[in-house]
């Protein structure tokens, strides 16, 4: 809200510095958001709260500065008794549905010259950036400004037949506003309309056939109220705001309607001429009773947590303008001001004692006791991974949780299900809830790839979002990883992470064929029988999708199954302290025999003195081996935990796992 | 192999070996002086490895002889290289002489990868609430009207539920109960979960993604980060709400850091504040506050004559962009890992 220094101390007998009354506004919650010099006035632009429409005119303004400076508000009387001829309105009012409209007050005006408005109008106006067009339309956005209430002044002689009529719009009605533009609309508008049809989108916009112009005579003032939410529709949806629609969809003051019609018609005749009707019409019913809110004195300190003299209390309350109806030692009753239909219950008012009184008044050092906190497994688990992706050199990213149609398709590892959609894109063309991380960090490489950067290593722990018929969707928590690195570097960084996580546990990896992988390069990453990750090279065709020109690699993990697995309190085992000893061995196999094979082959048949089994090489010699064989160079490290071993214990257990070998899968030991 | 042949063999091999050892010295070349000594005395494909295989197609009786010539020859070659690598170090001559480096070259350093600023910001507000008794907790992304409006004393008519400032989803009514559903538009949908689930007292932070629909710039995104307190136990007041944000204000910005409460409007608090700080001369927001609305506790299910509580959020990335100094939100969601680097 934007507010003319000038214009303020109209109605206030101010002798305090312009800074003192922002900063006294701002704790009161009026926050001030800078100032500037315009002419020979001051702009102050002040932050007014959706709860505080009494605020979007300078009155309330002043009536708030009146509280804080204990000063008396001067409110113009807006008598036209002076000014009136004996005619009645000639138009009839209908309010189709008072829910919309409760009330609507029309007067007319005869007989003014349209011109130019008198210079401290058009100076106020000016300073806080409202165009002046003439004297009449000047006039209506002066009161707009002034009290907050939106008024309309229609050419008179320009209005078709006898009534208006506040109704709903017909589907697909045309309407050609006074910005020029042709809006069409629907059941769900409600509009001002004569005999020819609307004249005024209810409460957002007047319509160019009806608006003032230099031929002006005579006049039709509405002053009305509209319901906020129907408003905000209209508004929202024509994408069509004004200062008139901003108000209505906070609230005017029902009481101040009458008051802002009349002012409006003093000033025009003061500044245009003209003689206002004396009958008017009054559309609608009277604004209900304002019912009573008590407030107990000993709810101050209960929820405060200071005290605030019962006298206090009461001066407050009633500078703000709530009528006192009855106090006692223990409470107080008011009817809140018409202006303040934010206060109809006990914990409202203690707010304005403390807003008034001033929260600088509470104390910063209460004493909250303690109390044990702790963290969760979920943040241990997910501490733990970033430690060990940091330490293997990936860098952690966030990415948006809506993506485009195409990406929702890209990777469904984990849920085959048309992917959630959102009424609105994030951005344009992303409207989808994604099922995976995986297409989001391929995009993240491209956005690299773009500048030439080389070691693009990225991850992110961020949900993913699977569809469940007739219930919230199942929100995993998933660790997407992408990396210039080949299968087995990536691999290896999942089994460090793992291993980080729990050293007891062998992941399993089965291929796995998708789309995205290139063919046989992808793989269903298993722990004890399910499918907890998936890691794979990206596809030559997948890439071109992506706009990747550099070989990528990608794995996605479910942090859920890593929490499962993870031991946080790692326990003390008991390890041997006798010197291990390591074999070499070179086994000539079938090309078909996986390694995975040979290494529980090695375990089981080796039993207890085994220790690790661990992959050197590959090694494939046609000439020497024939074709379809491949070289398999890998360490046995035996130990015992009572003893140190005797080569032949050594050479014992390696005869058993060449055996066990040999049989299995036909393996030969390397000459 | 005739023993002849061999030892010729350790000889044409000495006097190679002599003449290029003597090429390194002369061109003062330590890496022709390396190959000469892989070529020559290599562990795996040296020439003397080469030449000892010949060692054991030498005729039994012959074998002391050659056993011994070939290790002079050994020990020969050794001379040889240990002398060219004093000369061309200018050592001593001594053997075992540590060879000089160029300190001056960079080290191989390991590559580490980084932890993005809202995840440090993040991770460092949780700490701080930690350390004051506030356990984090998380919740779901996609909320119901319920949690994400109704229950935090928004109605139907308030303009934070209109459809165009939210992102709602497609989903036919769910069966859940509460309403339709979206992507929640703030945290405090955690702290009703937590409430409708436990008695008081609650001491806890949430926090997460939130989403609001937002033209994308250098200071907006539909998509951002959110970190909200609660405490709810007997006898809450405002002096607490003040004195819990003044230890977490001193501990995030410093022990002489100056707070100042606004009054402000938020359906789920009353009475409301908004917090600011003072960072730099100038007042900042830091987010907002207030004490729970009674409301609030009778949707969950809590008696607001018995209870009170407050509660206050703060926008991470905004603290983030501030204590680092990134003056472009769309920076944060890039993943540009020159950015990220930074961190």
């Amino acid at each position: 809200m934007l507010v003319s220094w000038d214009w303020l101390k109209q109605y206030l007998d101010l002798d305090v510095s312009e800074a003192e009354v922002c900063d006294r506004l701002t704790l009161a919650g009026l926050n001030f958001d800078g100032s500037s010099t315009v002419d020979n006035d001051r702009c102050l632009d002040l932050e007014v709260t959706s709860n505080r429409p009494d605020w979007l005119g300078h009155i309330g303004i002043a009536r708030e500065v009146g509280v804080l400076f204990d000063l008396d508000l001067k409110v113009p009387s807006a008598d036209v008794s002076k000014i009136t001829s004996g005619a009645a309105c000639p138009m009839i009012v209908q309010i189709e549905d008072e829910d919309f409209c409760p009330r609507y007050i029309a007067r007319s005006i005869t007989g003014v010259t349209i011109g130019d408005s008198p210079a401290w109008m058009v100076n106020r106006l000016r300073t806080i950036g409202i165009p002046t067009i003439n004297n009449v339309v000047d006039a209506t956005n002066y009161v707009l400004m002034e009290i907050g209430q939106p008024l309309h002044a229609f050419d008179m002689n320009k209005l078709t037949g006898d009534t208006i009529r506040v109704r709903k719009a017909t589907h697909d009605e045309k309407f050609l506003a006074i910005d020029h533009r042709e809006y069409q609309l629907t059941s769900d508008d409600y509009v001002i309309a004569d005999k020819s049809g609307a004249v005024a989108i209810a409460g957002v916009m007047g319509g160019k056939e009806t608006e003032v112009n230099e031929l002006t005579t005579d006049l039709l003032i509405e002053a009305a109220q509209f319901a906020a939410l129907p408003v905000r529709t209209t508004s929202r949806r024509l994408k069509l705001k004004s200062d008139s629609s901003y108000r209505f969809e906070r609230g005017v003051d029902p009481e101040m309607i009458d008051w802002a019609s009349r002012r409006c018609c003093e000033l025009i005749v003061d500044t245009a001429g003209g003689e206002v009707c004396e009958g008017h019409v009054y559309a609608g019913s009277e604004p209900s009773a304002r019912h009573t809110v008590t407030l107990r004195f000993s709810q101050i300190p209960r929820i405060l947590g200071i005290h605030v003299a019962e006298v206090e209390v009461r001066r407050i309350l009633e500078r703000l303008g709530n009528e006192v109806t009855r106090q006692n030692e223990k409470e107080i009753t008011v009817i809140p001001a018409s202006w303040r239909r934010d206060l109809d219950r006990e914990v409202d008012l203690v707010e304005e004692v403390a807003r008034i009184h001033g929260y600088d008044q509470i104390p910063e050092h209460a004493g909250v006791s303690l109390s044990a906190s702790h963290q969760s497994d979920l943040d241990r688990v997910r501490n733990k991974v970033r430690m060990g992706m940091l330490g293997m050199g990936f860098d952690e990213t966030l990415t948006r949780s809506i993506v485009s149609d195409v990406w929702s398709k890209a990777f469904q590892g984990w849920s085959l299900a048309e992917p959630l959609t959102t009424s609105m894109p994030m951005v344009k063309g992303e409207d989808r809830l994604r099922v995976s991380l995986i297409p989001s960090l391929l995009g993240a490489r491209r956005n690299n790839e773009k500048f030439s950067y080389t070691d693009i290593d990225l991850y992110e722990i961020a949900k993913v979002y699977l569809p469940k018929p007739k219930a919230l969707p199942d929100e995993r928590y998933m660790v997407g990883i992408t990396s210039g690195r080949d299968f087995f570097e990536l691999k290896g960084v999942i089994e460090g992470l793992i291993g980080m996580l729990n050293p007891n546990v062998r992941i399993t990896t089965m291929p796995y064929t998708d789309p995205l992988f290139a063919e046989g390069q992808g793989a269903h990453l298993i722990v004890d029988g399910t499918t907890m990750g998936y890691i794979g090279v990206v596809c030559d065709k997948a890439r071109k999708a992506f706009g990747l020109q550099q070989p990528a690699t990608v794995a996605e993990l479910d942090l859920g199954a890593l929490m499962k697995l993870a031991v946080l309190i790692p326990q003390h085992q008991d390890f041997s302290t006798h010197p291990a000893m390591n074999r070499d061995l070179n086994l000539i196999v079938d090309e078909d025999v996986s390694w995975s094979k040979l290494q529980d082959i090695s375990y089981l048949a080796g039993g207890e003195l085994v220790d690790t089994v661990t992959f050197q090489e590959i090694f494939r010699d046609p000439r020497k081996d024939g074709p379809g064989k491949k070289r398999v160079l890998f360490t046995v490290t035996l130990q015992a935990y009572n003893r140190t071993l005797t080569g032949e214990e050594a050479d014992a257990t390696i005869a058993q796992i060449l055996a066990a070998c040999d049989k299995q899968t036909g393996a030969k030991l390397l000459a | 192999m005739s023993l002849n042949d061999f030892i010729k063999q350790l000889d044409d091999l000495v006097e190679a070996a002599s003449t290029r050892f003597e090429d390194a010295i002369n061109q003062v070349d330590k890496e022709i002086l390396e190959e000469t000594r892989i070529e020559y005395l290599g562990a795996k494909s040296g020439k003397l490895k080469e030449v000892q295989k010949g060692l054991g197609k030498v005729s039994k009786e012959d074998k002391p002889v050659a056993g011994k010539r070939f290790n002079e020859v050994k020990n020969r070659l050794e001379e040889l290289f240990q002398s060219a690598a004093d000369a061309i170090t200018g050592g001593s001559g001594k053997k075992g002489k540590v060879e000089a480096i160029d300190v001056t070259l960079p080290g191989k350093r390991p590559r580490l990868g980084h932890i993005h600023p809202i995840t440090q910001t993040i991770d460092e507000l949780k700490d701080i609430m930690g350390r004051l008794g506030f356990s984090a907790v998380e919740g779901p992304e996609i909320e119901d009207d319920w949690h994400n409006f109704e229950a935090l004393n928004i109605p139907l008519e308030h303009p934070a539920r209109d459809p165009l400032d939210n992102f709602y989803l497609n989903v036919a009514s769910t069966g859940t109960g509460g309403g339709n559903q979206l992507m929640r538009s703030q945290t405090s949908t955690v702290q009703i979960r937590v409430m409708e689930n436990h008695k008081p007292p609650i001491r806890i932070v949430s926090l997460g993604r939130v989403y609001r629909p937002d033209e994308i710039d250098a200071t907006h995104y539909a998509m951002f980060h959110q970190i909200e307190g609660l405490l709810v136990d007997t006898n809450v007041t405002m002096a607490d709400l003040k004195y819990v944000l003044r230890l977490f204000a001193s501990s995030y910005l410093g022990h002489d850091v100056e707070i100042r409460f606004r009054p402000s409007f938020f359906p789920f608090t009353e009475p409301s504040v908004e917090v600011d700080m003072r960072w730099q001369d100038t007042w900042l927001e830091f987010g907002g506050a207030g004490m729970v609305d009674p409301n609030v506790l009778k949707a969950v299910g809590y008696d607001p004559e018995e209870v009170t509580g407050f509660a206050f959020g703060l926008g991470v990335e905004r603290l983030c962009m501030r204590r680092h100094g990134i003056n472009d939100i769309r920076y944060l969601y890039d993943s540009n890992t020159k950015f990220l680097a930074q961190f």
